[in-house]
């Protein structure tokens, strides 16, 4: 037992109400003068700065005013199932309305993989996004780094799965392509965004770019299906692309509504 | 300072609340403004005035999002999650008055240095001088009691994430306090 096992055990044994550290630690701290002086000083006991009682009666009186009943947030699983419901429809309406010619176009392998990869990150967002509508929620993904994860990770897949190729008409093509494809990250950010309407996202930077990452994904995914080019820069510049563009704007629509929101006094809320 | 109330009572309160019964809300307010004063740390980083604000405006918005208390969830780390977002907010809005009126960032930061030289630093005192995050998962397991996976929910990050925060945390406090003793005469 040094030093550094009482700060280890310090964070194993973070429990309220249980007992904060085993026995040994215990004996080393009575021993260690230098770890005794760390646990008296990480001992809050002294604290106690109470808000004054007439704030608290102002708080009371300004709530209870108009205080009406709430129904609370639905289960998550209804949420889970609404943005995939919603992921799904958009991105059929997509094919249907394209064509499949890239799925034909692929090997099975290519199909199989790349369907998957989309899959799991529009699951991961959509998990993301539905923590992140009720606040205090288990997160066992940290919110902040999914959306670069994801964009990370399917930039290597589809890199790695597709060959470079000197494409003739990269501008046309790709263009055409994200006229085609475009409209259907737009028309399902609409219903994403009146879904998190429901929940209360506290960074609305991060909710904004997950929701508009997932959004452009739909756009990804339905073009994948569609889009007969195999070129590894055409898919990632205007198939990723999409999905890039959408969490960009949803990272800069929450910035500005997080700023526009600071301007604000409490008051004027 | 009256005891700590059970997580039992909390939930049901919140249920009441969310019902607008006005007397959990008052329980509540009166359960739940200590800690969060506490929190919002008074004594070194911020004035008691500022402190007050954030706790009516933590209020306000817990009022304005009760509906996303889901019944039968942890009381605890919903309520911290929003007045995190809270002190994230007030920051930002007094550290954007603050550089509109004097360039402060240009302005070297003194070392911190402890009050006290023959005993030991008060609570505040001594995690002030952390950074940000690692200041509040501290604040959060020593000062409010939550436990590693409650702190992880407040702060929406992973129960890793918090122990490596808290990990660093007090490696840097017990070097600072090593240094304070270093330095007495």
């Amino acid at each position: 037992m040094n030093c550094r096992d009482v700060e280890r055990s310090l964070i194993e044994h973070e429990k309220p109400g249980a007992a904060r550290v085993p026995a040994h630690v215990q004996k080393h701290v009575l021993t260690c003068k230098r770890c005794g002086e760390f646990m008296r000083a990480l001992n809050p006991s002294i604290m106690a700065d109470a808000p004054a009682p007439e704030i608290l009666r102002r708080l009371e009186d300004t709530l209870t005013t108009g205080l009406r009943p709430v129904r609370p947030l639905a289960p998550a699983r209804y949420f889970y199932a609404a943005f995939v419901v919603i992921f799904i429809l958009i991105v059929a309406a997509g094919v249907y309305h394209l064509g499949a010619s890239g799925i034909s176009a692929m090997s099975p392998g290519q199909s199989i993989a790349i369907l998957c990869a989309l899959s799991a990150s529009a699951w991961l967002l959509v998990y993301s996004l539905v923590h992140q509508m009720a606040p205090g929620s288990q997160h066992r993904i940290s919110p902040t780094r999914l959306p670069t994860a994801v964009i990370g990770l399917l930039a290597l897949l589809m890199a790695g799965l597709f060959q470079f190729q000197p494409e003739r008409d990269f501008w046309g093509s790709g263009l055409a392509c994200l006229r085609a494809g475009g409209p259907f990250a737009l028309l399902a950010a609409v219903p994403f965004w009146l879904l998190l309407r429901r929940g209360a996202g506290l960074s609305p930077r991060v909710t904004g770019a997950a929701a508009g990452l997932l959004a452009g994904l739909v756009t990804t995914s339905a073009q994948e299906i569609y889009c007969p080019i195999l070129d590894a820069s055409h898919i990632l510049t205007w198939h990723l692309g999409v999905a890039l563009l959408g969490g960009s704007i949803g990272l800069a629509a929450g910035f500005a509504g997080e700023t526009a929101g600071r301007r604000l006094k409490p008051a004027q809320r | 300072m009256a005891p700590p109330p059970s997580i039992a009572a909390l939930h049901c309160w919140m249920a009441r609340y969310q019902q607008a019964d006005p007397e959990a809300l008052a329980a509540l307010i009166g359960a739940l403004s200590p800690p969060l004063l506490r929190f919002f740390g008074t004594r070194d980083l911020m004035s008691r005035e500022q402190a007050d604000d954030l706790l009516k405006e933590t209020w306000l918005r817990i009022h304005r999002v009760r509906h996303t208390y889901r019944p039968g969830q942890p009381v605890l780390p919903w309520v911290y999650a929003i007045a995190r977002r809270v002190r994230v907010d007030g920051y930002r809005r007094t550290r954007r008055i603050r550089i509109d009126e004097i360039a402060t960032e240009m302005l070297p930061e003194p070392r911190p240095r402890f009050e006290t030289r023959n005993s030991l630093p008060a609570f505040e005192t001594l995690v002030a001088v952390l950074p940000e995050a690692e200041r509040e998962v501290v604040t959060m397991l020593k000062a409010e009691g939550l436990s590693l996976k409650e702190v992880a929910r407040a702060t929406s990050c992973t129960v890793g994430a918090v122990k490596q925060k808290a990990s660093r945390a007090y490696e840097r406090l017990r070097r600072l306090l090593q240094e304070e003793e270093n330095e007495l005469p």
